[in-house]
């Protein structure tokens, strides 16, 4: 099973803003919103295409992909809106002082 | 030759020192130096292209990778699959880019044909081959890439069949890469005037897990009236980095049958090139994809109609399983001289599980107005009522997957003429298939 690892720390991340982090070969999207931080698969499930420079709304807890809009959940990574229909992966996290740690979930 | 290197990455002075270890002709020496200066004016392909639209690169670390001094080690080389049980004219192998041993049959040596290393034959035959060398059908800057093998390509293969040589025994070469070591081989394939080879090659890794770099070109040229049969099965370790530029080159009346096998490698990035060339040219293009695990196996494919009455036909069947994905974009191009040309592009795909995805993009681009241009394609799953019939009939459900899976390859298999390479093909695919 996969361990926490450290990947950023909190500071990286502005609020409302997101950081790509590469774990364990594996590309992540780290999101920071109203002062919470979420990680998802760095994949838009429509098309394949990153997620990472797409626009976060810490009101509706969404990130749009920047290719066609679709717009994922950041807490579970589910599909909100099309064009995407299915969830891309959402990973834990945890901070312990102001660092960020993630764990993989496996998919 | 002798290979010697180096340092970590492909900087000036890993170049520096690749070329110091070689005794090369000015002119190749010249034409590495000038693709060097391509490579480090590029940047890696990005997302933002379309050609890399659908293919992510950004976990790749190319100055993780060197040119290694280690001498490679015999029992690197696994069993090659295409040979099993065919007498051979003659025989390859390489282990990261060097060449570890091989052989011409007397007979096609004492008619002129020239096979083995390309490191080896071209400093001895440098004239023979600068003229195939310098028409450079292979873009230098199309990308990193190919700037990449253009100015270290190490190792290779040569063939080149003089005029109206006819071989009717097949040419094998493997290419073999250790976990983490590199491989920039260069495939150049002549056909004179009037001359027939068949050439398998095929390239593997020490053991299926493993990973590494291969950014190889491949070109083929047959003359007038050539005939050639040219199959390349991909089957490198499941964590490799495999980008290659494939161009084939099909003169007046010469007949090209090309066929692929994908079954390797972490993510691929291949295009391969078609282009007939002189007028009653005919291109066969056979690809066999099949693709597990988390693989990226991408596929441009381009059928470039130069000259008036050719014709190319164009068959790529993929199946997936896992959550693995493949990328096939395909492009019939017809020059405005091309008039009646006949060309025909498909691409099937069988998803055996809903977690796989395939994207199959055929594309036509038509300046002559009389041809007949045609395309397909197709996805779908394993028909639960072709499952269930099976089983009904006393298979179990493996096995039925697996016929299916066969069955739906059989189009293919059926075009390409070369039994051992239909049998491993076959094997390979039917060893890789789970359950549904």
């Amino acid at each position: 099973m996969a361990v926490f690892v450290v990947v950023a720390n909190t500071s990286d991340i502005p609020d409302s803003g997101s950081l790509l982090v590469e774990v364990e070969d594996r590309l992540i999207v780290l999101i920071r919103a109203a002062g919470h931080f979420y990680a998802l698969d760095d994949v838009c499930t429509h098309d394949g295409g990153p997620l990472s420079n797409g626009p976060v709304d810490a009101e509706e807890g969404s990130i749009a992909c920047p290719r066609h809009g679709a717009k994922f959940d950041i807490k579970t990574g589910v599909a909100v809106t099309m064009p995407a229909t299915q969830a891309t992966i959402s990973h834990e996290v945890k901070i312990e002082g102001d660092q960020v740690f993630v764990r993989l979930v496996d998919g | 030759m002798s290979a010697t290197l180096v340092n970590t990455g492909f900087t000036a002075e890993a170049f520096a020192a690749f070329m110091a270890a070689r005794d090369e002709p000015d002119w190749l020496v010249d034409m590495r130096s000038s693709a060097f200066d391509t490579f480090s004016g590029l940047d890696l392909p990005t997302r933002s292209e379309e050609e890399w639209m659908r293919t992510d690169i950004r976990l790749l670390k190319l100055d993780r990778y060197a040119l290694t001094a280690n001498s490679p080690s015999d029992s690197a080389a696994p069993e090659a699959l295409l040979a099993a049980g065919v007498e051979l004219a003659g025989r390859s192998v390489s282990v990261n880019s060097q060449p570890v041993e091989g052989g011409l049959a007397e007979k096609w040596a004492k008619q002129g044909v020239l096979f083995g290393s390309l490191d080896a034959l071209v400093e001895s035959h440098a004239n023979r081959i600068r003229p195939y060398f310098e028409r450079q059908l292979i873009r230098t800057d199309q990308d990193k890439f190919s700037a990449l093998n253009a100015a270290f390509w190490s190792g290779g293969t040569l063939l080149l069949v003089p005029r109206g040589v006819q071989v009717d025994q097949p040419l094998h070469s493997l290419s073999v890469m250790t976990d983490g070591g590199i491989d920039l081989g260069k495939t150049l394939v002549i056909l004179e005037e009037g001359a027939e080879a068949t050439f398998m090659a095929e390239t593997a890794s020490s053991a299926v897990g493993d990973g590494g770099l291969h950014c190889g070109s491949i070109e083929l040229i047959a003359e007038k009236g050539a005939r050639l049969r040219y199959v390349n099965l991909q089957n490198w370790g499941s964590q490799v980095w495999h980008f290659a530029q494939q161009m084939g080159h099909v003169g007046e009346k010469a007949n090209l049958q090309w066929t692929i096998g994908a079954l390797g490698s972490r993510l691929a990035k291949v295009n391969q090139h078609v282009a007939l060339t002189g007028q009653d040219a005919e291109a066969q293009v056979n690809g066999v994809i099949f693709s597990q695990g988390k693989q990226h196996l991408c596929y441009n494919t381009h059928q470039h109609h130069m000259a008036p009455f050719c014709q190319s036909d164009l068959l790529y069947k993929g199946a997936l399983q896992d959550h693995s994905r493949s990328v096939w974009r395909g492009m019939i191009k017809v020059d405005n001289v091309a008039q009646r040309t006949n060309a025909y592009q498909r691409n099937d795909n069988l998803m055996l599980t809903a977690s796989a995805r395939a994207d199959s993009i055929p594309g036509l681009e038509i300046e002559a107005d009389d041809v007949r241009c045609t395309h397909g394609s197709t996805s779908g799953r394993v028909d639960d009522a072709q499952l269930f019939y099976a089983m009904t009939r006393g298979y179990t459900r493996q096995e039925a997957v697996r016929m299916i899976v066969n069955g739906f390859f059989q189009q293919v298999f059926d075009r390409i003429t070369i039994e051992s390479v239909r049998e491993a093909l076959g094997e390979a695919i039917g060893q890789r298939v789970r359950d549904l």
